[in-house]
């Protein structure tokens, strides 16, 4: 099979997975201008922005010759989990018919049509080395998550910048290209652990450091180019960053039965509780429960990102402001769609992370006289 | 006591059963008034500027009844009424958002869970919640969802046989009888549209711009979803692979597809309202389906900057358009024989 996949996060373990069962894999380009223009001018206008960036990435996969497009599903109540099935019907139209291998949760009485794709992904290989690939993949997502999250810390204090950036790049070709089995797993990991030993950094005292917490829905948080490149951006600007989306987490929560192992993500949900008391879908109340969860760990700030028009979102962003009050944490919400002016919100951003800068200084300082 | 019940959202399809069941229960409903531009003007203040416009008029209605000295006001978190499928994510989170944006609400909130299998949404162990503050027993709460229930029942059997919501709900509360109705009803006219839209956009004449009334004056018979048969609507979409999550989408969608394929029904409006995130799917693939059964298909969206005028226009063209089409036909067969 010829497949493609959607952008989320790096490419590199999706990609991985199905090379190593033996299918030409078609690598999207990265969302760029032209997939958002693509997407938007054939999507209903008030569907939300991820399903904008991946119908237009959907035809870019095509135009270079994509036959399969794999994906996951989804059982509501957020939008994503019916994409597929009017993204199908627009391509359709648009004489542009492809092959969608959804994957569905098969806890909702799906597993006929799980099993039925689990096959047709397995393609020639043996079951034997279709475990070993999910094995493999798995623990790389997990190495490759370790990898950026102490990336996203030294970002903030490289002394030339960019180069934790390349040394990102560097990270997933070497991921992309050298590991072939489990086995090699071990030595690549070695290997860019030094590549990140080796960045020049200058660290500041304990009392000079910011952190700022990202928050919010999947795709906007993790996926860099629709989200203004936030990470590199606060990077820049001196801050630490961490995301409530990471895709080990995300695979942990949903792939693995509770049984085996307890996922991160069920304290995070049980601290969001408070504000919002069910699930209402997508990860409304995940980004409440990091909320907690980042004020506790002592962050000193919020970022919230959400598409336009995100049902589950909206309803966290409607309590937000009141969580800020209570916890005495700043939070700022952007909202990311097609009209998204870089300029302004940057000018946030900067804003934002003065403010809270300013804040902490004045604390200190507060603190020293008081000493005195 | 006084329980305030916001004339907003699903109001238009439980209220028969909501208010049978707190009388029941000896309280008194206070009903807020219909919707103006100051009722979402005001709810505007307290929610989301992205939120769709029923929940920011939902909360206008909530900040109005707070006024009114209720002691407690009933806003259900709507979870599920039908196997296998929820309500929007906005619904879920309602009682969410309402306490943490609303000042002075969350003491007077009365909302349970209603998580049920059908429609008919009185089940006694999703009320539970309500024994404390109104001071009822179990067996209270049992007697009085039996008595609304059956009320229920009759205002969605009046719906089916063609009564929209507003008459079918005086019907079952025997507020009229059927004889004065049936004398104020005209003959049928000759031009049938299908409107569909949630109860809470047609029905609310503030956003729907009363278009179930500017259709009837232009002389064309008007249906909507709430009068059609469970069983047709699913038979509709039985070829879908899969079905969306939200059930009233999907009533929706059932409506829309029954309207294409029904020979009397002439064209289709669609009532949306800025920001419905289920109607952007719903709407699309009616779209998508009106070329292919080349039926006649409007979308009407309202947000709260809308005028009156621009919706008259392009009602009475689509309507003229109908005419004309029918008329050139029915010539045409003419000349034929």
């Amino acid at each position: 099979m010829i497949v493609s996949f959607p952008h989320m996060g790096s490419p590199v373990p999706y990609k991985k997975i199905f090379e190593c069962l033996g299918h030409d894999v078609i690598v999207p380009p990265v969302p760029s201008q032209r997939t958002i223009d693509m997407g938007v001018k054939y999507s209903p206008e008030f569907a939300c922005f991820p399903f904008k960036v991946l119908l237009g990435t959907y035809m870019e996969a095509i135009e270079l010759g994509a036959k399969v497009i794999i994906s996951s599903g989804g059982h509501g109540p957020c939008r994503a989990g019916f994409y597929s099935e009017v993204q199908q019907r627009i391509l359709q139209q648009l004489n542009m018919s492809v092959e969608f291998i959804i994957f569905d949760s098969p806890n909702h009485g799906g597993y006929q049509d799980f099993w039925h794709n689990l096959i047709r992904l397995k393609g020639k290989s043996s079951w034997f080395h279709f475990m070993r690939s999910v094995n493999l993949v798995y623990h790389m997502i997990h190495i490759l998550d370790q990898l950026e999250r102490q990336l996203e810390i030294k970002r903030a204090y490289e002394v030339v910048p960019g180069t934790c950036s390349k040394t990102w790049e560097k990270i997933q070709e070497d991921f992309s290209n050298l590991v072939n089995v489990s086995k090699d797993l071990k030595a690549i990991e070695n290997l860019s652990k030094e590549r990140i030993e080796k960045i020049n950094v200058e660290v500041p005292g304990e009392d000079e450091k910011i952190r700022i917490g990202i928050v919010g829905e999947i795709y906007v948080v993790m996926e860099k180019n629709v989200n203004m490149k936030l990470e590199e951006k606060l990077g820049a600007l001196g801050v630490e960053v961490e995301r409530s989306q990471y895709l080990s987490h995300w695979v942990d929560y949903n792939m693995i039965p509770k049984w085996i192992k307890h996922s991160h993500e069920e304290a995070i949900l049980k601290k969001g509780e408070k504000y919002i008391e069910i699930n209402i879908g997508g990860h409304a109340k995940q980004t409440v429960g990091h909320i907690v969860d980042y004020k506790e760990r002592g962050f000193d700030g919020i970022i919230h990102l959400m598409p336009f028009a995100c049902l589950p979102e909206l309803v966290s962003q409607s309590i937000i402001p009141r969580i800020s009050q209570e916890l005495d944490i700043p939070v700022i919400s952007f909202s990311i769609d097609e009209q998204t002016g870089l300029a302004n919100n940057l000018t946030r951003i900067e804003a934002f992370v003065d403010l809270i800068r300013n804040k902490k200084r004045r604390l200190i300082y507060n603190k020293c006289v008081a000493g005195l | 006591m006084r329980i305030g019940l916001p004339k907003a959202l699903l109001y238009y399809y439980y209220f028969p059963l909501w208010k049978t069941f707190f009388e029941a229960l000896g309280c008194e409903v206070v009903v807020s008034n219909e919707t103006t531009k100051q009722t979402l003007d005001n709810g505007t203040k307290f929610m989301a500027p992205e939120l769709c416009v029923p929940m920011k008029i939902c909360s206008g209605h909530v900040a109005e009844l707070l006024e009114e000295k209720v002691d407690y006001i009933f806003l259900p978190r709507m979870v599920s009424i039908h196997k296998q499928e929820t309500f929007c994510p906005k619904f879920l989170g309602l009682p969410d958002m309402m306490r943490y944006t609303i000042p002075g609400l969350e003491e007077k909130m009365l909302a349970p869970q209603i998580h049920s299998h059908t429609e008919r949404v009185s089940h006694p162990k999703d009320y539970l919640i309500l024994r404390e503050p109104l001071e009822v027993s179990l067996q209270d709460i049992k007697k009085a969802l039996k008595q609304a229930e059956k009320v229920w029942c009759d205002f969605r059997a009046y719906s089916k046989r063609g009564y929209d919501i507003k008459n079918a709900t005086d019907l079952a509360l025997g507020q009229v009888t059927e004889m004065e109705l049936a004398e104020k009803n005209k003959n049928p006219f000759d031009i049938s549209i299908g409107v569909i839209g949630y109860v809470y956009n047609i029905y609310d004449k503030f956003v729907s711009m009363d278009l179930l009334n500017h259709l009837e004056n232009l002389n064309v018979n008007v249906f909507t979803f709430e009068m059609l048969d469970e069983m047709e609507m699913e038979m509709e979409l039985n070829d879908m692979k899969k079905a969306m999550f939200w059930t009233f989408s999907n009533k929706l969608l059932g409506t829309g597809r029954r309207f294409y394929h029904d020979t009397h029904i002439d064209g289709i409006i669609h009532v949306t309202a800025f920001g419905c995130g289920p109607d952007s799917f719903v709407g699309k693939l009616m779209e998508l389906e009106s070329n292919e059964c080349h039926k006649p298909f409007m979308t009407v969206r309202v947000d709260e900057h809308s005028g009156q005028n621009h919706l008259q226009t392009r009602i009475e063209a689509f309507v003229d358009m109908i005419k004309k089409k029918k008329n050139a036909l029915k010539t045409q067969k003419q000349r034929r024989a």
